[in-house]
């Protein structure tokens, strides 16, 4: 007996491992609880750790990016004017501040000017695991994040905070499949719903056929989600086909087009008016990026009066229509209706014909 | 620990013998694999495919030789991973445990320093490692990934790799005699 | 985690000549332990799908996270008018339901807060449906606005609400401006109320029916049959499978009577008025319009109405939920005379020749009666009496017919009952007589009440249908078809009197006089090129309620009517006007003449070829 124990000492460890794992498991299936007190324990302990690499990765690349603009200054220079040519397009609250092409900078700059209270944070790991696309900032609960905060860049949205632990948070991104944020075009005021799809691009959803969104538009998050303030951006859109019910448009998020490594997390939310069709800070005259397949609607100050004011598409029925059509008659022939006036209209006036002229000419009929 | 040290010493026997380690590298090399793993892929994308925490679970497993400290050490490292996901805890830890515990029975049959034998053995857990995950994923939580076996290959492949070079480094922390 | 080093010992226990001996053995072992692995995880599975898996879907709680049932809600058959047109259409829509078995209780603050709800609506709710099955998701909002979409979207994860339910539905779409909201009415969300009654048992909490108009009366008929899929969802809340799925079955499309053209034009003319218009076909019974202001919109009721909407609606003075047409029970005035000189001739209380001198006002039973004209009509026989509408010679021959007989001829041209029209709610109206006073006063008639009801005032009243539809019965020589709004329903076998048509074309020559004579009192309806047919009225605002009230008579204006039909021979259309408060009788005839207009010019297109009719008419 004792042989056998001994024997199969290893086989009994290993299913007791097993077996404590599958009832944690189990636990947290059932229950759809939580072990907390592990994450806590874990993320705590790992978070003072990242966050010395990070600041440590954050000093030697910065060491390095100045060693090496002086040693190769027309290289850099050429590689750094690129870089801020593309930020400059992508940014638009940065335009001017963007000189030194220092992030850090500008996210300060973009923080003490955006309405909204926020508080800035390092990104200090992705979850591991598949799946879910969620990561690490190195701000938790003792800074006064709460579960369900916006998190962004200076160019757009980038998630929402879904755990918060003492001095770490974990952020979902918005391109993670369950993510959703209540989004609004720019030009038509479009109201919509942001979809992540697990890949790089995310969907507006639920946007009527019936409604006009254009490629090359800006959509800008509406507030109605309770979770991101109206008015920052989240994405241009990169392609829209009439679906069989409602729109499919595919956006090109944002907030993560320059790399993420700080984001802010919006402590306390003021809601800002859409930026009106010519951008924002207009004394810099860059539009915003021009789409890859330029749709050219509105070339520099071309845009006039702003589109803001089209009604919305509602759908209208025939008896709608015809009623507009008799109330069009009513008016071209300046008949008051249920006035005796000059008598009854007549109803078979060709609509066009009578418009610009008082004279109708009415079509031959034979 | 006397009645082995004839197996110990003896060449023929050499597979069957443990390989030590100092505590501090048991504790800090599977730590730091997690941290790479969290953190680096941010800013290498390609880097989120190696999995670290698991070639270090094969790696010790391997050469401790003993299914015990496989499960044990596959747990916990597995655990470890679990607690800073998204995921609930315990799926990592449980096919990492079984990583361990295989790796380790394994090694009683296997030359494990050899290169070649690692490669294959590498290869062979991190398609096991993916695929049993999925298995889990789909079979406990429900979770409708997919799983592409291609990709799987492939990455197992890459991930083995690395696992050669990663495995001769790390034998130098051996703690020999 | 890790057990030290020192202490860990090297596995192989056994006899070293065992080992030696016997590895084959050793293979056999390790075959056994590995076979002992895949057992115990077989266990383990087992034990898994038992206590986990399958505890949770006898649970019902958690089989429901992961396989689901989603209702695939019917759209609501379309209205369509006489041509095909969509009057009410069906749009794309999206109600939020809470499943109970997930709710937190602390959540309903911000839940409420997203969907502009009011949580203690949501309470109120909750608490109604205690008794019902949780797993039952209760319906707390309907119509979603994108904003509220993108609230529920962001919200639903595990992790957030996972107590929000999104489910897709076809929203009913009305005309704007309340265009024949009163015939069409509107759906509602099935009440507490009518769910405990029978006739609403197949339906559950959620369900929208038809509370109002052709809704109501034609739900049946309307609504469809819901289908539903059982998806199986991961943790995420994605679909990962379909189990099964019923595809809902649509609504039927209900073609109604009514013509577009006719109701625009209607609706035009009563804009920003007060009263109602019926136009029938006299030949079939068939509502061509039906137009009663002010109306409601009834897009407010496609999702639950709101509370202050509903109650601006109940409050409003004007009383828009009032279905005028069918519902407003007004005292007539001259519109009535051709029914008194019918009665009279038809009766032999007069012929044809009987001629009452106007002067103004006459003494009857010793109180004075005025005419209405200033001055005197002079010498009045039944043609011109009616063409001026002179009250002195009605005075006269109601006084001559008497009571019983008039009321008799009402009856026959349709007063005093419903005319059966299929919607809900019809008012009868009110035909006096010796035995309605009797029963209802207990009192014996007045003849003195005679003289007021030969002019249509007194006790009786009518409703505009029933105007168009005794007037339309007379004009086909007494003829009366049950007008009904659906097209295709019907209308049964019509009624008919035996009437002379010597003293019908009599009549009906006085009403030709009125809008195509001199100094006729609807001249204003005259259409060059149709005999139009009519009468006016104008009617102090004498309802029995408010007749008590005389100071409250006194300060409204008197209520505008006018009924047409055309062609003076073989009438196709008839049409009654209601303007209320507009103080003179002949102020409604443009009403009615433009809607005749409109049906004689869409006559006229519709003999034109296809390419000219599309050119005018792009539909």
């Amino acid at each position: 007996m004792e042989y056998l124990l001994n024997r199969y000492r290893t086989l009994s460890v290993l299913l007791l491992a097993i077996l404590a794992q599958l009832v944690l498991l189990a636990y947290q299936v059932k229950s759809n609880g939580e072990v907390r007190l592990i994450r806590v324990w874990a993320v705590t302990a790992v978070t003072p750790l990242a966050r010395a690499i990070e600041s440590t990765r954050g000093a030697v690349s910065r060491f390095f990016s100045d060693y090496f603009v002086l040693l190769d200054v027309r290289e850099e220079n050429k590689r750094l004017k690129k870089e801020l040519d593309r930020v400059n397009m992508d940014n638009q609250y940065l335009r001017s501040e963007l000189d030194t092409a220092d992030r850090a900078k500008s996210l300060a700059i973009f923080q003490s000017r955006s309405p909204s209270k926020t508080i800035a944070a390092h990104i200090i790991g992705n979850t591991t695991g598949s799946g879910a696309k969620t990561v690490i900032v190195d701000r938790g609960s003792a800074s006064g994040v709460q579960k369900e905060m916006a998190v962004i860049t200076p160019d757009g949205i980038v998630g929402k905070v879904v755990d918060v632990y003492p001095t770490a948070s974990f952020v979902l991104l918005a391109t993670d499949p369950s993510f959703a944020a209540g989004v609004i075009s720019q030009k038509n005021r479009v109201h919509g719903t942001l979809k992540g799809q697990g890949g790089t691009k995310v969907i507006v959803d639920y946007v009527q056929n019936e409604e006009n969104v254009e490629p090359g538009e800006w959509f800008y998050t509406s507030g109605d989600d309770g979770i991101f303030p109206k008015g920052l951006p989240a994405g241009e859109v990169t392609s829209v086909h009439p679906g069989k019910s409602k729109k499919e448009i595919i956006l090109s998020p944002s907030g993560f087009q320059n790399g993420l490594e700080e984001v802010l997390i919006i402590i306390e939310g003021v809601h800002a008016p859409i930026p009106e069709l010519p951008a924002p800070h207009q004394q810099i005259h860059v539009q915003p990026p021009p789409p890859p397949e330029t749709s050219s609607a509105q070339p520099g100050g071309a845009s006039g009066p702003p589109a803001a004011t089209a009604p919305p598409a509602v759908p209208l029925s025939d008896a709608d229509r015809i009623l507009d059509r008799y109330r069009q008659l009513g008016i071209a022939e300046k008949h008051e209706w249920g006035v005796r006036g000059r008598g009854a209209p007549d109803f078979n006036l060709p609509l066009d014909a009578a418009k610009p002229a008082e004279a109708p000419k009415p079509k031959q009929n034979q | 620990m006397t009645e082995f040290t004839d197996t110990f010493t003896e060449p023929r026997r050499k597979r069957d013998a443990a390989s030590r380690f100092h505590t501090a590298a048991i504790i800090a090399i599977p730590l730091a694999a997690i941290l790479f793993q969290v953190y680096v892929p941010q800013f290498i994308k390609y880097l989120s495919y190696l999995e670290l925490p698991l070639l270090v679970t094969v790696y010790f497993s391997l050469m401790r030789r003993s299914p015990i400290a496989g499960v044990l050490f596959g747990a916990g490292i597995g655990l470890a991973q679990d607690s800073l996901s998204s995921h609930p805890l315990g799926m990592f830890g449980i096919v990492k445990t079984l990583v361990g515990y295989f790796a380790a029975s394994m090694s009683q049959r296997f030359e494990v320093e050899n290169s070649v034998v690692r490669l294959i053995l590498a290869f062979f857990f991190c398609f096991f490692h993916q695929f049993f995950y999925w298995v889990l994923a789909r079979a406990l939580l429900g979770e409708g990934l997919d799983f592409d076996p291609q990709q799987t290959i492939v990455v197992s492949m890459l991930n083995a790799a690395v696992a050669v070079p990663l495995f001769h480094i790390l034998d130098k922390l051996k703690v020999t005699g | 985690m890790l057990t030290p080093i020192e202490t860990e010992r090297q596995v192989p226990e056994t006899p070293r000549q065992l080992r030696d001996d016997t590895r084959f053995a050793l293979g056999r072992i390790v075959v056994f332990q590995y076979l002992a692995v895949a057992i115990f995880l077989l266990l383990i599975s087992g034990f898994w799908i038992l206590q986990v898996r399958e505890h949770a879907a006898n649970d019902e709680l958690a089989e429901r996270n992961r396989v689901k049932t989603v209702p695939l809600l019917a759209p609501r058959g379309k209205m369509l008018d006489r041509d095909g047109r969509v009057i009410v259409d069906n749009h794309l829509a999206w109600e939020v339901r809470l499943g109970r078995e997930n709710l937190k209780p602390e959540h309903i603050d911000a839940i409420a807060a997203g969907l502009h709800l009011d949580p203690e609506e949501i309470r109120a709710k909750l608490r109604r449906f205690a008794s019902r099955p949780s797993y039952v998701p209760i319906t707390i909002k309907q119509e979603l606005t994108p904003g509220e979409l993108a609230f529920v979207e962001a919200h639903r994860d595990a992790q957030t609400f996972p107590e929000l339910e999104l489910i897709q539905h076809e929203g009913r779409l009305y005309p704007r401006n309340g265009l024949a909201a009163h015939v069409i009415g509107y759906v509602g969300e099935v009440s507490e109320q009518e769910l405990d009654s029978p006739e609403f048992a197949k339906y559950s909490q959620g369900d929208m029916v038809g509370k109002f108009g052709l809704e109501r009366q034609y739900n049946d008929t309307l609504i469809g049959i819901d289908g539903q899929k059982r998806v199986v969802v991961d943790s995420l809340g994605r679909e990962r499978q379909v189990l099964d799925d019923v595809e809902p079955t649509p609504g039927h499309n209900l073609q109604l009577t009514l013509d577009l053209d006719l109701q625009a034009v209607a609706e035009l003319g009563m804009e920003g008025r007060r009263g109602a218009v019926v136009a029938l076909d006299p030949r079939s019974g068939e509502v061509l319009a039906m137009v009663s202001r002010p109306a409601f919109d009834p897009n407010l009721f496609a999702t639950r109405i709101r509370a202050d909407d509903w109650k601006n609606l109940t409050s409003d003075p004007g009383n828009p939920l009032l279905n005028r047409a069918i519902q407003a029970q007004l005292a007539p005035g001259s519109t009535f005379k051709p029914i008194v000189a019918l009665a009279a001739l038809e009766s032999g209380a007069i012929d044809e020749n009987y001629t009452v001198r106007c002067g103004g006002s006459a003494v009857w039973y010793g109180r004075v009666f005025k005419c209405w004209v200033k001055g005197a009509h002079g010498p009045m026989n039944v043609h011109t009496g009616l063409v001026h509408s002179c009250d002195v010679y009605f005075y006269n021959i109601g006084n001559k017919t008497g009571i019983d007989t008039i009321a008799e001829y009402a009856e026959m041209a349709g007063y005093g009952h419903k005319t059966g029209i299929d919607l809900p709610g019809e008012a009868e109206g009110v035909v006096p007589s010796t035995k309605w006073k009797l029963r209802n006063f207990r009192e014996k008639w007045y003849a003195g009440e005679t003289i007021s009801v030969a002019i249509g005032q007194g006790a009786l009243t009518v409703t505009p249908l029933q105007l168009a539809y005794a007037i339309g019965g007379l004009a086909m020589h007494g003829v009366w078809y049950r007008p009904h709004l659906v097209k295709g329903e019907d209308p049964g076998p019509p009624r008919r009197a035996n009437l002379n048509p010597a003293n019908v074309d009599r009549v009906l020559d006085g009403m030709y006089g009125v809008v195509n004579e001199a100094g006729g009192t609807g001249v204003s309806a005259a259409i060059p090129g149709i005999p139009i047919c009519g009468k006016t009225g104008s009617a102090q605002r004498i309802s029995n309620q408010l007749a008590k009230s005389v100071k409250a008579t006194k300060e409204m204006k008197d209520n505008s009517w006018f009924v047409a039909f055309a062609p003076r021979q073989n009438p196709e259309i008839v049409v009654a006007v209601l303007w209320e408060n507009a103080e003179h009788g002949n102020l409604s005839a443009p009403i009615a003449r433009d809607v005749i207009k409109a049906y004689f010019d869409k006559k006229a297109r519709q003999t034109m070829p296809k390419t000219q009719q599309m050119a005018l008419f792009v539909h």
